[in-house]
């Protein structure tokens, strides 16, 4: 590792995106083009009595109408784990935004008319909005036929239960029992968006047997796989392309509808071309963060070290399960928490009900949950009298303590990460009046996959890297030029970037699990090692030098203390070429392994019962509450950060930056409404609110170095996800160190805050009792959905 | 019925028909193929489609093209060009303030707009002029950092520290 590494340094697609030159997928046009819209049901959960399209394709500028009719008879699992979704509504709606048709017209115009005039009949059926319920016998079933469906092995279901994960070590029933203190608490979650500024987008056009799909996908090729699945058609037929892709979050992971449009436009014999309505994009995609319900029982020793934690989590899944079925799993890891604790019993139940579905929004569960946690850690901090920092500094977990399935730590930053962010708030200093500080800890993992490169370096001594990675706007495909630059001596901007095509690049698993500089790196660096190589073997020859002494740097090699013996890159490459051969280099590298671990114990094992290379981070939040209204103002937030080697500074910091400010989203306004018809009350910006430039606080970031042993490059770890996990729960703590109350409820709108502070309660109800233990059974429910609801909010034993 | 339409958008002089109801975003993005400015929403909640009318920020989705009649429309793309960027383009970029870049369109046409009529803007008139752009990516922190180094070149002094 030389010189080009951890400077900023100009990001090849930024000019591009700061003149309006950039194009992204809704920009896309195509000759003879239609325009495609769909028709979703409306109603979130109806059979479908009568469907004719006969009248809307006869319309003028109608070049086509699908429907499930005219794609194969079969469910997919969008992301293998289980079968339960249809790409077109079969006799069954299960959600308002779920797809029954598909028009290919002239104009939108054109399309719309079409869409009104399709002829259907819906008889409505009962919903299940409630998780709670939904669980219990004689629910009526989001999914009919749930046990017929093909799942992955793994997988616990029963009836409305999609999917049940554990995460058990030592006895948690009698470690409770001894304990000194025992703390019993419930905190409930709205489900939230990711919204990404832009909406989704797809155009797809066929040449012979053979098409070719745009799509504003953070995972073309989970996408191309489904296609060819849903479509029956060989995958090599099918080419998935990414424009500039304008965010995701996780609202563009996973298959979406391309395969929608890829039939429409083989029907309509023609380039079809949708862009999807603001509205669509909060009803429509399998992508929402879960709506949760965590029950937390925690046990301490009087000098306040945490013994034993039970934990009863729920997950609204939403109609279809695609990826959340792993999440619940995330859910229990998260729900343990950066802590040492001995005795674990944590038990996650992921609920079908007839809402849009739930995925892996950016760190899936993890706000949610650590929000939870991190409340719940400051209540316990208070029941054995510690201020909130020092109980923390005594349970967060160090080099050699053990995980919850007894993965063993490696030094790492979670305590100074706790102890910096304290300092840049000014924990213990005083405050103006009305202003309140809190604070609060998590862990994530990083997730080692599959990547492949190319690097090549052409006669004119320019590089270019071919990548599968997904450029989501993070930067972190960008900075893949960093690291091959690196590797050679070059400068990034030396570099061409190919990036997110199907057909050119190797494998990769996409813009998700903060996987980018994580795996891609690590295939560019062994891409370009080989390369480096093949460079120095040929200019060693030029110069009559020994491999040993050379070196490459500033776009040339030379000899090590004789400067003027020295040539070009460029030189290294013409005279390589003219020798017959190429600069060629590919790599996959290796993945880190995931740590040794025993989940023996646990059902539902899904891939994370261990975190690889996990990150430490700690956010301190300042807020100001108006006591008249609940309104609460973040001010300022230090977010400190141990993601392993910190590689690209400025990049890093975009990812804490943007991650706090769509946290206080989360934290404070974000959250969906739905009606009693089950259909969202606020599938819009002005009633689903994002914080905007006028909210935003001033944040300070930091980061502590502790570099994974068994991490990405150079011992860097994910960076994408982990900065939206704690703000919730740092503003949680603030509010309540403000105001005495604590709210129970995400997020944690004035209204809510107003009743904490006024009626005690913010609506929310708690466990009332002790959990039950976990079922010794793999498939049955822990507690039966028999966890008993308390009157009060805060009772404890 | 289509009307005729006259007016300049970032330097070319155009004379179209539209309909009446035809958006000024759907004049520029579909008819004259100027995709700069981006459609977020449809509903003037987003401002991925600003463009200046005038010296005015108007979001274009809820803009008819007929009350262009006449004016100059400014996108992102007649600010600057990547080989002569904007000030603020440019400061944009250095200061990290462009990640997806979807909102960075009509995050750049507040910013110029502000830059406009207030050249030295506090932190508050910053915040205040790209309240109505909603970005997702950044935290706003680098794109206020950038607003206040364009500003300062802009006016001809050194770029502010931090």
């Amino acid at each position: 590792m030389t010189a080009t590494i951890e400077r900023p340094f100009p990001r090849a697609d930024g000019p591009a995106k700061a003149t309006g030159q950039a194009d992204y997928t809704g920009d896309l046009t195509a000759p003879g083009m239609a325009h495609g819209r769909f028709l979703v049901a409306g109603r979130a959960h109806a059979r479908i009595r009568r469907l004719d399209v006969t009248a809307a394709r006869t319309r003028p500028g109608v070049f086509a109408v699908i429907t499930a009719a005219d794609v194969p008879d079969r469910l997919y699992a969008s992301s293998g784990f289980v079968a339960d979704r249809p790409l077109f509504a079969r006799n069954v709606v299960r959600y308002e935004g779920e797809v029954v048709a598909a028009v290919a017209a002239a104009t939108p115009e054109a399309a719309d008319a079409a869409l009104r005039a399709i002829e259907i009949e819906y008889e409505d059926l009962p919903l299940v909005l409630d998780v709670e319920r939904a669980l219990q016998p004689g629910s009526p079933l989001v999914h009919e036929n749930w046990a017929g469906y093909e799942k992955d092995g793994e997988i616990v279901a029963e009836g409305n239960m999609a999917a049940r994960s554990t995460i058990v070590k030592g006895d948690a029933t009698a470690a409770l029992g001894a304990a000194d203190v025992v703390v019993r608490e419930r905190y409930v979650a709205d489900m939230i968006h990711p919204v990404p500024i832009e909406p989704h987008a797809i155009l797809a056009e066929w040449s012979g047997d053979r098409v070719t799909i745009h799509s504003s996908s953070q995972v073309p090729f989970a996408a191309r796989t489904m296609v060819a699945e849903t479509l029956e058609i060989p995958q090599h037929r099918v080419r998935v392309v990414v424009s500039h892709l304008g965010g995701g979050f996780g609202g563009k992971c996973d298959f979406h509808y391309e395969a929608h449009v890829a039939a429409l436009a083989r029907a309509a014999r023609r380039p079809v071309r949708v862009v999807f309505t603001r509205r669509e994009e909060f009803t429509m995609p399998d992508k929402v963060g879960h709506g949760m319900v965590v029950d937390l029982e925690t046990g301490l020793s009087s000098d306040g070290r945490i013994v034993a934690r039970r934990g009863r989590i729920l997950l609204d899944c939403g109609a279809y399960a695609a990826d959340s079925p792993v999440l619940g799993q995330i859910a229990c890891m998260e729900a343990v928490g950066p802590y040492r604790i001995p005795h674990v019993d944590l038990d996650a139940r992921l609920v079908y009900t007839n809402r849009v579905p739930s995925g892996s929004v950016r760190a899936p569960t993890g706000p949610q949950t650590c929000w939870a946690v991190e409340g719940h850690t400051d209540e316990l901090a208070a029941r054995v009298g510690l201020d909130p920092v020092e109980f923390r500094r005594r349970n967060l977990v160090t080099a050699g303590d053990e995980g919850p399935t007894r993965q063993l730590f490696e030094p790492n930053g979670a305590l100074r990460a706790l102890d910096e962010a304290a300092r840049r708030i000014g924990w213990g200093s005083p405050l103006p009046a009305g202003e309140s500080i809190g604070i609060a800890a998590g862990w994530w993992f990083s997730m080692p996959s599959a990547s492949g490169a190319f690097v090549r370096i052409d006669a004119d001594g320019r590089g270019r890297i071919v990548t599968g990675a997904q450029e989501n706007g993070t930067g972190a495909v960008m900075a893949l030029a960093m690291l091959a630059g690196d590797e050679l001596g070059m400068a990034p901007e030396d570099f061409a970037i190919v990036y997110q095509d199907t057909d050119a690049g190797p494998y990769d698993t996409g813009s998700a699990g903060s996987q980018t500089t994580f795996n891609a790196g690590r295939a560019v660096v062994e891409a370009a090692r080989e390369v480096r190589t093949k460079v120095i073997a040929a200019a060693a020859e030029m110069l009559e030098a020994a491999h040993a002494d050379l070196e490459l740097r500033d776009g040339a090699i030379s000899v090590v203390g004789s400067p003027d013996r020295r040539v070009t890159i460029g030189a290294v490459a013409t005279q390589v070429q003219d020798d017959g051969g190429l600069l060629l280099g590919a790599g996959s590298g290796t993945a880190p392994t995931k740590p040794e671990h025993d989940a023996s114990a646990c059902v539902g094992r899904l891939g994370f019962e261990a975190f690889a290379s996990p990150t430490f981070f700690c956010q301190a939040a300042r807020v100001k509450v108006d006591r008249a209204t609940g309104v609460v103002r973040v001010l300022e937030v230090a977010a400190v950060n141990d993601i392993g080697r910190v590689l690209n500074p400025r990049g890093a910091a975009g990812q804490i930056t943007g991650g706090v400010v769509q946290a206080i989203g989360t934290a404070l306004t974000e959250g969906t409404v739905y009606g009693a018809d089950g259909r969202q009350r606020n599938a819009a910006l002005l009633d689903y609110k994002l914080p905007t430039a006028a909210d935003a606080p001033t944040i300070d970031v930091g980061f502590i170095e502790a570099p994974a042993a068994n991490g990405g490059p150079y011992g860097a770890k994910g960076v994408g996800e982990p900065p939206i996990v704690p703000t919730a729960g740092a503003i949680g703590n603030a509010i309540a160190a403000a105001t005495g109350a604590r709210v129970r409820r995400l997020p944690m709108t004035p209204e809510r805050v107003w009743r904490a502070m006024r009626e005690g309660s913010d609506g929310a109800a708690d466990p009332g009792g002790p959990l039950a233990p976990a079922a010794a059974s793999a498939g049955e429910p822990a507690s039966g959905g028999a966890v008993p609801v308390g009157a009060s909010a805060g009772n404890r034993r | 019925m289509a009307e005729p339409l006259q007016l300049t958008v970032d330097r070319q002089a155009y004379a179209v028909e539209v309909d009446p109801h035809r958006t000024l975003l759907r004049l520029l993005r579909d008819d004259l193929g100027i995709t700069g400015p981006k459609e977020g929403c449809d509903d003037s909640e987003c401002g991925a489609c600003m463009v200046l009318v005038d010296d005015m920020p108007v979001n274009a989705c809820s803009y008819l093209a007929l009350q262009a009649d006449g004016r100059t429309v400014t996108t992102v793309e007649g600010l600057g060009t990547a080989e002569s960027l904007h000030p603020l383009q440019r400061a944009f970029l250095d200061a990290g303030g462009v990640q997806c870049g979807f909102c960075t369109p009509g995050m750049l046409i507040s910013a110029a707009a502000l830059l406009r009529s207030d050249p030295d803007p506090s932190e508050e008139a910053v915040r205040d002029a790209l309240a109505g752009n909603l970005c997702r990516c950044t935290g706003y922190q680098p794109i206020f950092a950038a607003v206040h180094r364009a500003a300062a070149e802009l006016r001809g002094e050194p770029a502010p520290t931090g």
